[in-house]
């Protein structure tokens, strides 16, 4: 077992609230561009953050780094719900991973409605 | 079958053994492969379940921050939460499941959540940090959880790909190969009989 560090990365809004938690928190602001907030995101992980948090609307704009980091070990990227409506992320990037494995979705059973 | 191959018995030889092998890594990658899916769809579920459910309780926590900076006003509050008491890091094990590494996280916490005084600031706010401290462990849980599923749909499917090139590629093309090589050797050896047969007559006949 090793040290691992915890970071959280978004709106400024909900990054307070992290803060106090004691999470190390980088927040970003609304119209910072992609490839900005990409080189952050990196520059997260080299620094040996194990966990990061981050904000549905920045994830949806760094989905290719996302997607790059979901295979390997470290860092686990959670996606939590931001500011505004949800866009339902993280239940979308699970379907794909079940997609991927399963080669059929068995989560779509809702919308179907036979369980 | 596998082109420019020699029709002797040392390749005929050489040939069983490497089909041995891949029908043996065949059976050992579908099991690999079933036993993953197995455990995927363990704990595809929960971590559905429990994506939800965090999902709900953040919305719900965020609104209530949200209400309490709205009243005693933002810069307020972040005059108070400036210098957080508290302090968490996380443990990074790994744990093996079926070859594949997934992270697991155990949380170290230091000091309070609730860095400031009662007197400048509402109830409101000390709820929803409150509640926010016990909500961490389950966002932790998810961190762990959610990765480990992209970490198995990523292993799963390239032992899908492996089973499948065994099963529908190196396996057929070893079997049809070996069965050339023993047609062959065989037509060989009767064409050798034949030989020596016919010799023998022309001999005979002098």
């Amino acid at each position: 077992m090793e040290k691992g560090k915890i970071a959280a990365f978004g709106e400024k809004d909900i990054m307070l609230i992290f803060k106090s938690a004691g999470v190390d928190v980088f927040p970003v602001s609304g119209n910072a561009n992609v490839p900005e907030m990409e080189n952050h995101l990196k520059t997260l992980v080299s620094e040996g953050y194990s966990i990061i948090f981050m904000t549905e609307t920045i994830a949806g704009k760094l989905d290719r780094l996302i997607k790059y980091y979901s295979g390997k070990i470290t860092p686990s990227i959670v996606v939590i719900p931001g500011p505004g409506r949800s866009s339902q992320y993280a239940i979308r990037e699970l379907r794909r991973a079940i997609i991927k494995a399963v080669g059929a979705d068995v989560m779509a059973e809702e919308k179907t409605g036979i369980k | 079958m596998i082109q420019n191959i020699n029709a002797t018995r040392m390749e005929l030889l050489r040939l069983k053994k490497r089909l041995q092998l891949a029908v043996r890594g065949h059976k050992l990658l579908k099991d690999k492969r079933d036993e993953l899916m197995r455990m995927l769809l363990e704990i595809i579920d929960e971590v559905k379940e429990l994506r939800l459910l965090v999902e709900k309780e953040f919305r719900s926590i965020l609104e209530k921050f949200v209400l309490a900076k709205a009243r005693i006003g933002p810069y307020q509050v972040e005059q108070e939460l400036l210098m957080p008491s508290k302090k968490i890091s996380v443990m990074a094990g790994q744990k093996n499941m079926m070859s594949v590494r997934v992270p697991q996280f155990k949380r170290e916490v230091s000091g309070d959540i609730i860095p400031f005084g009662y007197l400048n600031t509402s109830g409101d706010i000390d709820i929803a940090l409150d509640r926010f401290d016990k909500f961490i462990e389950k966002l932790l849980i998810l961190a762990e959880k959610e990765k480990a599923v992209q970490l198995m749909a990523t292993e799963i499917e390239e032992t899908r790909r492996r089973v499948n090139a065994l099963e529908y590629k190196l396996i057929p093309n070893l079997q049809e190969t070996i069965k050339f090589i023993t047609v062959k050797l065989d037509e060989n050896e009767r064409s050798t009989t034949v030989r020596l047969m016919k010799v023998k007559d022309i001999v005979r006949s002098h």
